[in-house]
């Protein structure tokens, strides 16, 4: 025995019993602001230097934690949350989570891409030799200049899975520069939640509490903030919010770690919340549990709605969702009686089901009938924060330059929005007041253009920080579509698994090898602004994606748009009138906080301002009877909307799909976000492969005994649509009906000596099981379904 | 004995993060693969859907009267009078794993260098008795550090009625952990009290 990487389970027990007698504690806060971080004397000493990042281990350009970088012997080897900044539960914080914690580790991962390359063999055969960063700029310029001298800028596509600053910003304003409204937003995403907000409740209107300290009653409903957003807050006040008395009901199919705090759990079958969310209005309006002036007043076609919604019994909802009848009624019971209520419903639901829409806009009416919106402790009703005392400014995304065409004109959408290949959102919703950003394709839609060539095919595209494999369903389509596309270019810092059918492929740095962003964090102490400061010169050839941007600008003739190529002046323009020049907050290296000295504190909203919440709604009211889209065309074109929530459920399910159910017995889903990854990547990472060093899912011991399969058991797992190898974790917490994966395992670590596996059937990718007959997306947003049905078999790791 | 500091586990609020874990790697330059000086374990019981899950972080227990030291015969392992933290002598350890065997935890690991466990960061930098750096990192203020009188102090006045009449009371599995006395303090758990094995499910250190 040389070492003993845990506890048995003999040791563990002996240790939790003899620390039982001792007890509770709350209320200590253990951080202070004034507390040594570190071996202060190697830092007073000069050997070691601290240095100012964002973090970006929850996807590039994010600028949601400000972290502290210890440098020693010009090697990156520490770091943790800026307590200045007003992290997670605010200033004083130095916590992060476990990504954050190992931030080091991805800009020395030697499965880095360092050097631009350029495809000599076929699409996906993986043959490339090295080129230059100008001749990859130059071809691609010139691919877009051919586009555009066919008259069809449209032809390019930008990849965008999540809104982050790079592409929305600075590849937006290059993008209506060069005139393509193609901008391939992912449909996977909040924006689908808050379009479905803004045409039920209003754009202003909330679900979920901004003064969780009064609320008492939480329901948790597809959000996974203990995943997806650690160290942002929500963890840490949902727990002390939990000890305090406040009561919390958690719908997800999983136990997962905030579920198991949970007063009540409704282990929901994956894609049927829409039909939970419509029981609970029948039982809420049903059993009179409603707010009457709420309706009376500020409802539109609350009537209609009641009547609507007696077909969607309780029972009814039991068969689809796997619950029990009179849990369900019980559930609805508590929700239209226990107040303030709020409902925290995140990306589980609403973009990652074929009837999202429907969906999320039943939960806002749920939190508007029971009276619950705009109240403190309620859904929204945040107190006002003072101004931010370092105004600065976005990169103009130039709007004004995308051209008008006569469609635009005539049917009032945001310019270029007739000329989308596929529209994420309905073209009529994209207009300039709702959809201000520009247009937006939904990514996986805009790939199948090129295969359809409906309405034109993409031509080209470019995957900047997006793994189209990862960041979509079904990566076989994907595949062909990248095969026939004429040019795609990727820019990454990693050979994610499209590259083999890129035309070139170019090395991204992180962003802690470029400082070239800052951001600020308001708080009633003070403002703090801080920038990404350098940390170490790019690795090999690798490039920030800004001067990606730029440099391509350049070569297409746009220099006198930006910047003529040089970030440092894009910066100075976004902080001019700050205050703050570059220099000084380059030289920063805690950042800067400036603190307020009038002695302004956060003050209360004016409650229940249902006239401006709902002003943008027709008639100014709630939308129970929806008049915004009901009756007008699709996102597809190929029908029209309805006016009142219904429930389509998933394209294969128990209920749905019976036929299909003795064959595939099993409903399989995975999770969208996990707290050691961000989407596809990180599973390079050692500390944080070697939590999760195999793809996992999770399988109820009964199930699996039932096949044969013991934990740590390989599974092959098919669905009527591919089929991928994952390792059986035992969890009690998961029905025995349903599975649960991860998706993204492409990468390997060298450290570990653990492999990557493959994308496509036979890998380890639970994208290739989903369905994705674009059809049966949703008809406003074009979410699409996660949730699909399955049969499992034990199997072996390895080839077959 | 002048002073003594321990952990607090708030059993409540840890929702197995593994941020502590990777702090404790990251500050101590322990290499992926290799041990962990502090875990997040849980404890599942029951069957859907009448589940229960806990997550418990633990490092060395720091004892009292640490079993580990008494044992060891390179004398390479030390109580600190000053404030009661356990520390190793990797120039003295010979790794013969006597303590290994004779904590009642299970704690030490060890590598080529020797054994290693948690010293409350004063190994790499940390000031003895200001928060170690898995403490710090915690996003949700599960894990805390103090002076154990401060601890038991704020534990008796805040659940001594919770206490009372609980399986803690009587909680001692065996009677290793009562001879050495750890200093850890936990929120009250039934769930983690072993009653011979009937009631844990699972214990898991990764997954999920």
């Amino acid at each position: 025995m040389t070492e003993k990487k845990s506890l048995t389970r003999r040791t563990f027990l002996q240790g939790t019993a003899a620390l039982g007698a001792l007890a509770a504690l709350t209320g200590c806060t253990s951080s202070s602001l004034e507390e040594a971080p570190v071996n202060q004397e190697a830092i007073d000493g000069g050997e070691v230097e601290v240095r100012h990042a964002w973090c970006q281990m929850c996807g590039p350009a994010r600028t949601s934690c400000s972290t502290l970088c210890y440098i020693k012997d010009g090697r990156w080897v520490n770091v943790e949350g800026n307590p200045a900044a007003g992290n997670n539960w605010g200033r004083g914080s130095r916590s992060l989570c476990a990504k954050g914690q190992a931030a080091m580790q991805t800009i020395y991962d030697p499965t880095r891409l360092l050097y631009p390359m350029k495809r000599v063999g076929e699409k996906g055969e993986g043959k490339f030799e090295r080129c230059t960063w100008d001749e990859g700029i130059q071809a691609f310029a010139d691919k877009l200049k051919e586009l555009a001298d066919d008259g069809m800028p449209q032809a390019l596509g930008m990849l965008s899975p999540q809104f982050w600053p790079v592409l929305a910003q600075m590849g937006r304003r290059f993008m209506n520069v060069y005139g393509t409204p193609n901008y391939m937003h992912s449909a996977i995403c909040a924006s689908q939640r808050a379009a479905s907000k803004r045409i039920s409740i209003g754009p202003k209107a909330d679900c979920a509490p901004k003064q969780m300290d009064k609320t008492e009653l939480l329901v948790i409903w597809g959000a996974n903030p203990e995943n997806s957003a650690v160290n942002q807050g929500q963890p840490a006040n949902i727990v002390k919010q939990k000890a305090r008395g406040m009561k919390l009901i958690d719908i997800r199919p999983m136990m997962d770690q905030l579920t198991s705090k949970a007063d009540i759990w409704l282990p929901i079958r994956p894609g049927t919340d829409g039909a939970l969310a419509l029981a609970f209005l029948n039982v809420i309006i049903g059993e009179d549990l409603y707010d009457h002036d709420f309706a009376e007043n500020w409802c539109n076609g609350f009537d209609k709605l009641a009547e609507h919604v007696k077909q969607f019994s309780p029972e009814w909802a039991a068969e689809k969702t796997g619950l029990d009848a009179e849990q369900i009624r019980t559930v609805a019971r508590i929700m239209g009686t226990t107040k303030p209520m709020g409902i925290l419903y995140g990306n589980g639901i609403g973009d990652q089901q074929n009837d999202g829409n429907w969906e999320c806009v039943s939960i806002c009416l749920i939190e508007a009938i029971t009276g619950n919106l705009d109240v403190p402790g309620g859904g929204g009703a945040g107190k006002v924060a003072p101004p931010p005392l370092v105004k600065t400014s976005a990169i103009d995304i130039l709007t004004d330059r995308m051209p008008e065409s006569d469609i635009d004109k005539e049917n009032g959408f945001a310019p270029g929005v007739g000329n989308l290949v596929a529209p994420e959102f309905p073209r009529w919703y994209q207009g300039p007041k709702t959809w201000e950003s520009g247009g937006s394709t939904a990514y996986y839609k805009g790939l199948m253009s090129i295969l359809s060539e409906e309405p034109y095919p993409l031509r080209a595209v470019l995957g900047q920080g997006s793994n189209p494999f990862g960041a979509t369903r079904q990566p076989k389509n994907v595949a062909e579509a990248l095969k026939k596309l004429e040019f795609y270019v990727v820019v990454d810092t990693h050979w994610n698994s499209s590259c083999d059918y890129a035309d070139y492929v170019l090395p991204a740095c992180s962003h802690y090898e470029a400082g070239q962003q800052f951001a600020t964090k308001n708080s009633p102490a003070g403002t703090f602004i801080g920038m990404n400061q350098q940390i170490q010169e790019p690795m090999g050839e690798s490039r920030s994606d800004w001067d990606f941007l730029l440099d391509l600008a350049v070569a297409m003739g746009y220099g006198d748009d930006f910047w003529g190529g040089d970030m440092d002046e894009c910066l100075r323009e976004q902080l001019a009138g700050s205050g703050i020049t570059l220099e000084q907050l380059r030289e920063a290296n805690g950042g800067i906080f400036v603190e307020r000295t009038d002695g302004a504190k956060p003050t209360d909203p004016v409650y229940q301002n249902y006239g401006e919440l709902f002003a943008m709604l027709p008639n100014g009211k709630v939308q129970c009877y929806n008049e915004w889209i009901g009756g007008k065309p699709n996102c597809m074109e190929t029908g029209e909307l309805g006016f009142l929530p219904e429930y389509s459920g998933p394209p294969e399910g128990i209920a749905e799909t019976p036929d299909l159910v003795e064959e595939y017995p099993l409903i399989i889903s995975d999770v969208h976000a996990y707290r050691l990854c961000e989407h596809s990547y990180y599973v390079s990472i050692p500390y944080l492969r070697e939590l999760q060093p195999y793809p996992w899912v999770r399988i109820n011991p009964a199930t699996a005994k039932k096949y044969g399969i013991a934990d740590g058991d390989w599974v092959k797992i098919e669905s009527p649509y591919g089929w991928c190898k994952l390792q059986a974790q035992y969890f009690e917490g998961i029905s025995p009906e349903v599975l649960m994966a991860r998706r993204g395992w492409w990468q390997s670590c060298e450290e570990l000596g653990l492999p990557g596996y493959g994308s496509l059937d036979g890998g380890a990718d639970t994208t290739v099981l989903y369905n994705t007959d674009i059809e049966k997306f949703d008809p406003f947003h074009s979410s699409m379904a996660k949730q699909t049905l399955v049969k499992i078999s034990k199997t072996e790791e390895g080839e077959e | 004995m002048s002073k003594q500091y321990g952990f607090y586990v708030d059993t409540d609020k840890c929702i197995k993060c593994w941020a502590c874990e990777i702090a404790c790697k990251q500050w101590n330059g322990i290499q992926a693969g290799t041990v962990a000086r502090r875990k997040v374990h849980e404890v599942t019981t029951g069957t859907f859907p009448n589940v229960t899950r806990k997550f418990i972080s633990l490092s060395c227990m720091h004892c009292a009267n640490p079993a580990c030291a008494s044992v060891c015969p390179a004398g390479a392992i030390t109580k600190r009078s000053e404030d009661g933290i356990v520390v190793v002598d990797k120039n003295k350890c010979i790794g013969c794993h006597y303590c290994f065997m004779a904590c009642p935890f299970g704690v030490p690991q060890y590598t080529d260098e020797g054994m290693e466990k948690c010293d409350c960061c004063i190994g790499n930098g940390v000031t003895p008795g200001d928060t170690p750096h898995c403490v710090m990192s915690c996003p949700t203020q599960a894990l805390q550090f103090g002076e154990l009188a401060e601890l038991g102090d704020a534990v008796s006045q805040m659940t001594a009625a919770e206490i009372v009449g609980t399986p803690l009371a009587s909680a001692n599995a065996t009677a290793g952990p009562t001879v050495t006395a750890a200093t850890v303090v936990m929120t009250p758990d039934e769930l983690a009290i072993d009653d011979g094995g009937e009631k844990v499910a699972a214990v898991n250190s990764n997954g999920c």
